[in-house]
């Protein structure tokens, strides 16, 4: 699309995985925010949906020389070669699509009949599938929030960056008669409750906002992210992603990505 | 009939076309697919207005600010307050899930009476007048004494009020459950002379050495020491962690220094012995701040040397002598202790060796260091009259023997209380009220305290929520949710500036409930005399206003007032400096490093519970989100997985998810094997905040409750809680 | 008492010898269709799939006939259009087979998406983007046009034969089979092409994703070939499975070893195209993704998916076959063949269960271990339900349609009738 169109954003995050501290705010603000329903026993992760997952990663080393880092894993927003995200582009029934004006990969519910092909393609594990019904204990289902429909069992869900968010924020800024939304006004629900402000969101395409400061993403590149701290997950994939991490640990930034001599297995978590 | 190739191709396309044109498959294929869209299961929440309120969270000591998005009357989602001074718009996890708390299928809908073992509803009007009637029983009997109440905090109007109904009514006996809240006010208190609550100011120091001290793990005030944290960081300053088990807040640290369990006071004091020895500390602190220095020089004398202290603690002397030097090195260093969230008990020695660490650093009372917050003293209302029957009962002693004999610098000691209970003949506590409080769940050897609590003829639970405890009381008269009441929130834990919050409805109560302040004030009404005379108040929101005065509009605007402009107190000690020595702390008996109880031969390991952010461990059960967020190597399925080194399970025949039987001088459990290289051979570690009896299926019966395997252990000297772990066996299942 | 329906001058078995046969494969299906109504009602908790493995033993199913299929339209393109005149003896066969195997493919399909009342979104919100589109509707239209190759067999038994509309109707759909031969063979090129462009698109799963020509990636053309090569090779197998069954000769050596010997020059030059492929993957396509070869086959638990199965696929059941059915000598062996058949078989299934289902197994994520999986009985249950569902129909089609043209010849009844 048109990069020098003011109209076109390219929302996205940069998280600081030397500010985050692992703790799963992200996670439950998120299940509030998406009325992301649980079940009595969520242990087994492979069957559990949660659209951000915080992994726990480690250097494979000893003791004493182990050491830990926490990775928050929302939807990378992959925007692939010209908007043909891993997932989008496989979706047979069009219920998934990369819309070019924000560069966020939604997801219809009520549209996926639940073939499963793009949780096949996404090399993140971002794609869940309802196995169940999601049921509400009498009573809790006052809690639901209106702005996200609730999804039905049998179909895939996935985190949209809060993309309600950004309806109400167009709302609200036309309502006052702006065009352009100021930074910050459009806001993850992840990103908000971080209790340490690890994750910051906003559009990468505008170099006043910090995420684009920080990221400084080389569109000569495809994205690729020029601050040294900074890495995206599986970048030689091609997938593209808006999701960008920052670490002072080198062997974290290696673990974002394939190295072809993998010198350590990282246990697995 | 001759067919040819003609009419046979039109048969086709005829028959084709008819089907297609035919609108039934069509219409119900299409309704069909609509059904699917909108199947009647699955719930659409309605649509309405949105409105935030403004309040702020009570649901652990953080105090953070919190805003309530509403949908018409319904609360939607807690969010964070921006520009709030505790966490200025982030939020914990627990915070975060709060309106599943409050729309819980485990909260308790209205008063019950346990008959005959099984719980029947009762009007409020009612159960107060039958346990009316059975205090006034008790105060006839002339044993107004025997009435006891058991609470989290003893601060902020509804504590006052639970302490004042006691006081009228003629009992001594108000507990505040344990912490190392108990340990750091009384060494504030006997070194600085402040009645105080520690405060840190993490955000401004350059060098945090935290002894075993969860900074991201729910010390303090959560989310503010989150901030506080990166802050510093991003400043430049370094964290180095001391801790038997690769915490988060260790994984995210500067540098790790494993150490033996218990042995962290032997570290500071072997921190202290080479910063004299060095002559590293500020002397100026020392010679125009302080007193009784000599006296702290021979407490970390030749057995605090680095190679004794390497003994002790496992860690190598060269370590040892480069931590003391890179913290005194430091610009503005500050040591903390108490372990995990600060719910896992410490000895008050402990403390104190670290807090003469920070004072060698000059680092109290100053930007970047220890600070002496204030206790709040906004609520000032008059005496009460007190009859003869009430004057006698306060004077008698308190139960748990605190602030007499043996232990005169407690307040209170909690844990001395069940075997109190249990030992004599007769049962000395004959009617209980728990507020905001599980003792039953969160205490220490939790058999014990079942034990004793069933020795109590009249338990009375004022939770919100089916908890443990309110499982064994007789009456449960229900609180408001957190969500749902007016309450004063005197302080934010650990932050170092005076704060108060304001808690405020959000929503209309759900359920029958009534909150523990107006329970208060209705139980003294209905008791009459001089009881009733001393709430004059005619609801507990009236009292909280009357009580917060000017600052009350300010309050329900912002949700909170903070002193921004607070600079810390003078010393109050005699001397008007700071004391390492003086005829109380004289008293104490010399440090030693607290072993874990049980005996070594039939028990090879130790276990040491160890809190995480993504469990509430205390009176307040996780809800359903909190236990959805678990990592897998926590829990799975029902079992919880214990922590062990690779070597140590090795050595035990154990291997990654081997079903093992863990146990202790006070019990057993299934659990699983995690092999994590990030905790010390030798040790077993279990999470605190699983093992539920009560609450909802979405908690209950998952893994197990750390205090039910662990026995108390009382500090030498304080009497405090201390025991942080216990002696423990792994064997395969 | 079913004598009037069996074809003239064939033996059958006592209609009560066939009853019980049936209701021992029926109870069977019966069985799978429990299992189905489960997954519909209860949803696909029931089966043991999970996040990591959205596509499983069901999706390699229906990959793995839809492959096997591939001998209705290969067999069709070699008689009607290469004019290999000789298969009419086994084409009928073949037809049989293929409708089986894809309106099995069809209904596991049904029973696999989690929204089955809105699997035609497949079609109305179609993406072209989508190998799934492109399956769904080649698959459909050729289902169709198996249907269409199916009905003048049907139409051929003997009682319906006699209905002078049916008889002329079979003569007239003989008369343009030429042309839907011809439009199975394509619709059949490009499906599939597309099922082995499934994996083959999967950029961000480098076990699968495979460089290719124009927006079909390798595997698309893999497949096709694979399916033209092993697809003969299951008629084959299951015309020699119904011989033993029968206890008959039914189709002529002759027929059948030209037959084989298709498929073996198809598989030869089939295998030597896949071990090209496979070697550019591994030493051009995964090192740019940050792979090595043996990323992808050690450190998971078990050696599941161990260098062993790349070697099973591609030797055992690959180039082993390949040789013995080109191989004159040994081809023209019957056990020999049947055993080199066989492999091929077998091959083909392991082929599709690899690029399935180890797609999903390595771990993508650096920091991510092998995810497993053992189906659930229900999907166990649901996969073979269409393998009884075959039995019945192919019982039901030999007993009562000229299935087999040489049938008569090479089995004479002596006494009449
Ligand atoms: N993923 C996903 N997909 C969706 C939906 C969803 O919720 N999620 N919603 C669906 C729905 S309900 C709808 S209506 C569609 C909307 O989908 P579209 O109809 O594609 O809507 P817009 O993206 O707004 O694009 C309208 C285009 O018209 C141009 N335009 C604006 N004004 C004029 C004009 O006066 N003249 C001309 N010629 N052009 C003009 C704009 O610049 C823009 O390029 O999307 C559908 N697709
Ligand atoms: N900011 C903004 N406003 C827009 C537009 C825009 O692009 N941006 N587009 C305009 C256009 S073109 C349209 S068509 C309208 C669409 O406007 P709406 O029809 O309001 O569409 P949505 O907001 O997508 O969905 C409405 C509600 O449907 C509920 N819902 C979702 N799935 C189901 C379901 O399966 N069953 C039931 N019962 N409820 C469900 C969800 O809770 C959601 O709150 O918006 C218009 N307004
Ligand atoms: S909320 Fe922030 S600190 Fe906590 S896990 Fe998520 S990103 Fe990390
Ligand atoms: S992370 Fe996965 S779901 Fe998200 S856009 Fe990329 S491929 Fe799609
Ligand atoms: S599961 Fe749904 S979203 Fe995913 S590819 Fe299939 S139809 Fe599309
Ligand atoms: S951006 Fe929104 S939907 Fe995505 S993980 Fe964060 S909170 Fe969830
Ligand atoms: S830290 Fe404590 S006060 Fe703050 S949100 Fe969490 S539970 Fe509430």
């Amino acid at each position: 699309m048109d990069q020098q169109n003011g109209n076109t954003k390219k929302y996205g995050m940069v998280i600081d995985l030397d500010k985050c501290t692992g703790c799963g705010a992200c996670m439950v603000a998120c299940m509030a925010e998406n009325n992301v329903p649980f079940r009595e026993d969520d242990t087994d992760k492979l069957l559990s949906v949660s659209w951000m997952r915080v992994y726990r990663l480690g250097n494979g080393k000893p003791f004493p020389q182990v050491e830990e880092c926490y990775l928050p894993r929302p939807c990378q927003q992959c925007e692939g070669h010209a908007g043909h995200s891993p997932c989008v582009s496989v979706c047979p029934a069009t219920a998934t699509d990369y819309d070019m004006r924000t560069g966020i990969v939604s997801q219809i519910p009520t549209r996926c009949f639940g073939c499963r092909y793009c949780m096949a393609a996404c090399p993140y594990h971002v794609r869940q599938f309802n196995w169940w019904d999601p049921i509400w204990p009498d009573g809790m289902e006052r809690m639901l929030n209106p702005n996200v429909s609730v999804r039905m069992r049998g179909v895939v869900e996935k985190c949209g960056f809060c993309f309600h968010r950004y309806q109400l924020a167009t709302d609200k800024a036309y309502l006052d008669g702006r065009r352009e939304l100021e930074e910050g006004e459009y806001q993850t629900a992840c990103a908000q409750a971080c209790p340490a402000g690890a994750i910051l969101f906003g559009d990468l395409n505008n170099p006043t906002h910090a995420v684009h400061k920080i990221a400084q993403p080389d569109s000569t590149h495809g994205g690729r992210p020029r601050n040294p701290k900074a890495f995206r997950l599986l970048e030689r994939l091609g997938t593209n992603p808006k999701v960008y991490y920052l670490s002072s640990k080198e062997w974290v930034r290696k673990a974002g990505d394939n190295q072809v001599q993998r010198t350590e297995q990282t246990p697995k978590a | 009939m001759k067919i040819d190739r003609r009419c046979f191709l039109s048969f086709i396309v005829g028959g084709a076309a008819g089907t297609a044109l035919s609108p039934l498959p069509w219409k119900i294929t299409d309704d069909l697919s609509i059904w699917s869209q909108n199947w009647p299961w699955t719930p659409v929440p309605p649509a309405g207005e949105t409105s935030f309120v403004t309040s702020t969270c009570t649901l652990c000591p953080g105090g953070c600010g919190i805003s309530v998005r509403k949908v018409d009357e319904r609360a939607v989602k807690v969010e964070g307050l921006k520009g709030h001074p505790v966490n200025d718009g982030g939020l914990c996890i627990l915070g975060l899930a709060a309106a599943q708390l409050l729309y819980a299928p485990t909260r308790v809908r209205g008063p019950l009476k346990k008959v005959d073992g099984a719980w029947r509803e009762i009007s409020w009007a009612d159960a107060i007048k039958e346990i009316a009637a059975k205090l006034a029983d008790l105060r006839a009997k002339g044993q107004p004494q025997s009435v006891a109440w058991i609470s989290e905090s003893d601060r902020g109007t509804t504590a006052e009020l639970c302490k004042r109904f006691l006081t009228v009514y003629g009992s001594p006996n108000y507990f505040r459950t344990p912490s190392i809240q108990d340990a750091y006010e009384t060494a504030l208190y006997l070194t600085q002379g402040q009645r105080a609550m520690a405060g840190f100011d993490v955000a401004q120091a350059d060098f945090v050495l935290s002894f075993s001290s969860g900074l991201i793990e729910g010390w303090g005030s959560p989310a503010y020491m989150f901030r506080a944290r990166n802050a510093m960081r991003q400043n430049g300053g370094r964290i180095s962690q001391v801790e038997p088990r690769l915490s988060k807040t260790a994984a995210k640290a500067d540098q790790w220094v494993p150490i033996k369990p218990g042995t962290e006071g032997a570290l500071a004091l072997g921190l202290v012995h080479v910063i004299i020895a060095e002559g590293l500390y500020r002397k100026n602190f020392i010679d125009s701040r302080s007193t009784g220095f000599d006296a702290l020089k021979q407490i970390a004398g030749a057995s605090y040397a680095p190679e004794a202290v390497s003994r002790l603690t496992g860690i190598e002397a060269k370590t040892i002598v480069d931590l003391a030097k890179a913290f005194a090195g430091a610009k503005k260093p500050l040591a903390v202790c108490g372990r995990g969230s600060g719910r896992i008990p410490g000895g008050l020695q402990e403390v104190l060796a670290v807090h003469c660490l920070n004072a060698l650093t000059g680092s109290i009372n100053q930007p970047g260091g220890v600070i002496a917050v204030p206790e709040p003293e906004y609520i000032d209302w008059p005496e009460p009259e007190m009859d003869a029957v009430a004057s006698r009962g306060v004077q008698q002693p308190r139960l748990d023997g605190a602030g007499r004999d043996g232990f005169p610098l407690a307040r209170y000691l909690l844990n001395r209380l069940p075997e109190a209970q249990t030992a004599g003949a007769s049962a000395p506590v004959q009617a209980l009220f728990v507020s905001g409080a599980n003792p039953v769940y969160s205490l220490a050897d939790t058999q014990a305290v079942a034990k004793a609590f069933s020795k109590v003829p009249l338990i009375v639970s004022l939770s919100s929520y089916m908890d443990e405890t309110a499982a064994m009381a007789h009456y449960i008269l229900p609180s408001h949710a957190h969500l749902e009441r007016y309450e004063d929130v005197p302080a934010a834990l650990g932050f170092p500036k005076p704060i108060l919050g304001l808690s405020k409805p959000a929503v209309k109560p759900a359920f029958k409930t009534k909150y523990v302040g107006d329970m208060v004030i209705a139980l003294a009404k209905a008791m009459g005399g001089p009881v009733a005379e001393a709430f004059g108040w005619e609801s507990y929101e009236a009292c909280l206003k009357q009580t917060l005065g000017n600052a009350w509009d300010t309050l329900v605007k912002n949700g909170y007032v903070v002193d921004a402009k607070f600079k810390p107190g003078e010393f109050e000690t005699p001397s008007q400096k700071f004391e390492f020595n003086n005829p109380a702390l004289a008293k104490l008996p010399a440090y030693a490093a607290q072993r874990a109880p049980g005996d070594e031969k039939s028990f090879p390991l130790t276990l040491i519970p160890y809190d995480t952010m993504r469990l509430a461990s205390g009176p307040i059960g996780s809800p359903p989100f909190l236990v959805k967020a678990l990592e897998e190597t926590v829990l799975q399925q029902n079992t919880a997985l214990v922590d062990v080194n690779p070597a140590t399970a090795k050595d035990l025949g154990l291997s990654e998810g081997s079903a093992a039987v863990l146990s202790t001088p006070k019990g057993s459990a299934r659990v699983k094997v995690h092999l994590f290289d990030g905790i010390m051979p030798g040790l077993v570690a279990l999470p605190r905040g699983l093992g539920h009896t009560a609450y909802d299926k979405y908690l209950a019966g998952k893994g197990v409750n750390t205090n039910a395997l662990i026995s108390p252990v009382e500090d030498p000297g304080s009497g405090f809680e201390a025991g942080w772990g216990i002696r423990a066996n792994l064997t395969r299942a | 008492m079913d004598s009037a329906l069996i074809p003239k001058g064939v033996k059958r078995c006592s209609i009560g010898q066939f009853a019980l046969w049936i209701a021992v494969v029926g109870a069977v299906l019966l069985w799978g269709v429990w299992a189905m109504l489960l997954c519909y009602f209860r949803g696909l908790n029931q089966t043991n799939m999970n996040n990591a493995y959205g596509f499983a033993l069901w999706i390699w199913a229906d990959l793995a006939v839809i492959a096997l299929g591939g001998g209705a339209f290969f067999t069709g393109l070699l008689r009607y259009i290469f004019g290999k005149d000789e298969l009419k003896h086994i084409i009928n066969y073949a037809v049989l087979i293929g409708f089986i195997c894809y309106s099995s493919a069809l209904l596991i399909l049904a029973i696999d998406v989690g929204q089955p009342l809105r699997a035609w979104f497949i079609f109305w919100h179609a993406n072209v983007h989508s190998m799934l589109t492109e399956v769904a509707f080649c698959l459909t239209c050729y289902f169709g046009v198996l249907t269409i190759e199916y009905v003048p067999l049907v139409l051929e038994n003997r009682q319906i034969d006699r209905l002078p509309f049916f008889h002329n109707l079979t003569h007239n759909m003989h008369g343009i089979m030429a042309l839907f031969a011809a439009t199975g063979a394509f619709l059949s090129f490009f499906h599939q092409g597309s099922l082995g462009g499934v994996s083959g698109v999967l950029y961000g799963r480098p076990f699968g994703f495979r460089t290719g020509l124009l927006v079909w990636p390798w595997t698309f053309f893999l497949y096709t070939w694979s399916a033209a090569a092993c697809g003969p090779c299951f008629t084959l197998f299951i015309t020699r499975i119904t011989e033993m069954a029968t206890c008959k000769k039914l189709v002529k050596d002759s027929v059948v070893e030209l037959l084989a010997k298709i498929a073996g020059w198809m598989l030869l030059t089939y295998i030597v195209a896949k071990i090209i492929d496979t070697v550019y993957w591994a030493a051009v396509t995964a090192p740019a993704m940050g792979l090595t070869l043996m990323d992808f086959y050690s450190n998971n638990p078990g050696s599941a998916y161990g260098l062993w199965i790349l070697i099973a696929e591609v030797g055992v059941c690959g180039v082993l076959p390949a040789v013995m059915l080109v191989a004159p000598g040994i081809r023209s062996n019957p056990s020999m063949r049947f055993i080199a058949v066989t492999l091929a078989v077998i091959g083909a299934c392991l082929n599709r269960w690899v690029m399935v289902l180890q797609v999903q197994a390595v771990p993508v994520l650096p920091f991510e271990g092998w995810f497993g999986y053992m189906p659930s009985w229900q999907e166990i249950a649901t996969t073979i339900l269409p393998v009884a569902y075959g039995i019945i129909l192919i019982s039901l089609s030999y007993r009562y349609l000229p299935v087999f043209p040489q049938e008569q010849e090479l089995n004479p009844i002596e006494g009449g009738k």
